[in-house]
């Protein structure tokens, strides 16, 4: 094995550069997380079977009228989040409760989406047939993706303080769109059934 | 410290949705209708004041209104009709493949029988036969038609779809008869043509290039 006698000399190991590593972990393992979860969905979407159809929940007259409603749940508690954000930050008044209020209205919005989601992905899959459809389908996928993401960021230290408003911002923002190219569209269609 | 409290939404999100995935894959009754369903006609809320006077009828020997699906042909066997019928109302498809269709919708009555109307003038009746079967007369596009059509058991049955491929509207329905024949009319744009199969399994076909499902169609 030749080695350069020229080369400077390095301790062996070299030492791990003092703040690089960890910094850039903390923003790369929720990336990539999140662009697996939001590719990973698609795929599975776009070549999964659609099912066409699924069970159904008692008292609802579709699978359409559940998971609109469902969404519109998920919907409800994310503007509880919103608001209970900006308490978290100071920026409006609230009670002592509101971290607490923030972490369990996002909870119970993410756990009512998840089956909405499923449903989504099993029974319709990725489609792209008209504008709505296709954005819906892209932005239900990142959704899942950026909202990884944000649970994975809540565990890092040291993060720069505009990263987790803008972050959680992107989820409030998706999951809204989320809702008018589906719930919304589902009642203006159908009108406000159950 | 590291907060467990997020990682454990995560897993507990993870876990809850293939919790609904292994529920939707092994139950395999179908009972959900699609929303792509036809939109029931806007029923009148103002109540007629005349119902109430009505002296109670004597309870009726109902025969059970029937429900479900029923496809078959047409008797002169140039055109497949289907049905189907949910709690009080019924959706009917009439069809020939080429260029002959019409969508019909209407209420069951007590007796069991159907009148069903659609667009243009389009009229079925029919009345079970047993409990098996429909039997009924069709009037539309200038045709007279008589049919008695079966119970359908998947995955024969009637599906639809509703679409957008290229900026026109694509509306599909698709007969499937028990044996597995299809007979389908794609409209674009209002304009009819022979459908492309769908795969009666998933109700997926391709349309000008692009993949669309078809839904089992309910009231």
């Amino acid at each position: 094995m030749s080695v350069d006698p020229n080369a400077a000399t390095q301790s062996f190991p070299p030492p791990p550069p003092a703040h690089r590593a960890p910094s850039a972990a903390r923003y790369l393992v929720p990336a990539l997380v999140a662009a697996a979860v939001a590719v990973g969905l698609g795929v599975y979407g776009k070549t999964h079977d659609p099912a066409g159809t699924a069970f159904n929940l008692a008292g609802f007259s579709s699978t359409g009228a559940v998971k609109s409603w469902l969404a519109s749940i998920a919907f409800f508690f994310a503007l509880i989040q919103l608001v209970s954000a900006f308490m978290v930050y100071g920026r409006l008044p609230g009670p002592r409760w509101s971290a607490k209020l923030h972490r369990w209205s996002g909870r119970i919005a993410f756990l009512v989406a998840v089956p909405v989601a499923v449903h989504c992905l099993y029974a319709l899959g990725y489609q792209t047939y008209s504008t709505r459809v296709m954005w819906h389908s892209v932005l239900g996928c990142f959704f899942f993706g950026a909202f990884s993401a944000k649970m994975l960021l809540l565990r890092a230290e040291r993060l720069p303080g505009w990263l987790l408003p803008f972050v959680g911002g992107l989820v409030f923002s998706v999951l809204t769109l989320i809702w008018l190219t589906s719930a919304l569209w589902f009642f203006r269609t159908f009108g406000v059934t159950t | 410290m590291k907060r467990p409290g997020p990682l454990l939404t995560l897993l507990a999100g993870l876990l809850f949705g293939l919790f609904m995935l292994t529920l939707n894959a092994t139950t395999g009754t179908k009972t959900v209708s699609s929303p792509y369903k036809e939109k029931s006609p806007a029923v009148s809320t103002s109540p007629t004041p005349s119902t109430t006077s009505r002296s109670p009828s004597p309870s009726p020997s109902r025969t059970a209104a029937p429900s479900g699906v029923y496809t078959g042909r047409t008797d002169d066997d140039s055109s497949a009709v289907a049905v189907s019928l949910r709690g009080g109302k019924a959706i009917a498809y009439f069809c020939d493949g080429h260029n002959i269709e019409s969508w019909l919708q209407g209420d069951v009555k007590d007796d069991g029988s159907l009148s069903l109307t659609g667009d243009h003038g389009a009229k079925l009746n029919a009345t079970p036969k047993g409990n098996k079967q429909l039997r009924g007369t069709a009037d539309l596009a200038g045709g007279h038609y008589t049919f008695t059509i079966d119970k359908a058991k998947k995955p024969s049955g009637l599906y639809r779809a509703n679409s957008q491929v290229a900026g026109a509207k694509i509306v599909g329905g698709w007969i499937v008869l028990p044996g597995g024949k299809q007979v389908g009319i794609v409209t674009r744009d209002g304009a009819p043509s022979a459908a492309p199969t769908i795969d009666p399994e998933t109700g997926v076909t391709t349309v000008d290039g692009q993949q669309l499902t078809a839904h089992p169609v309910t009231p």
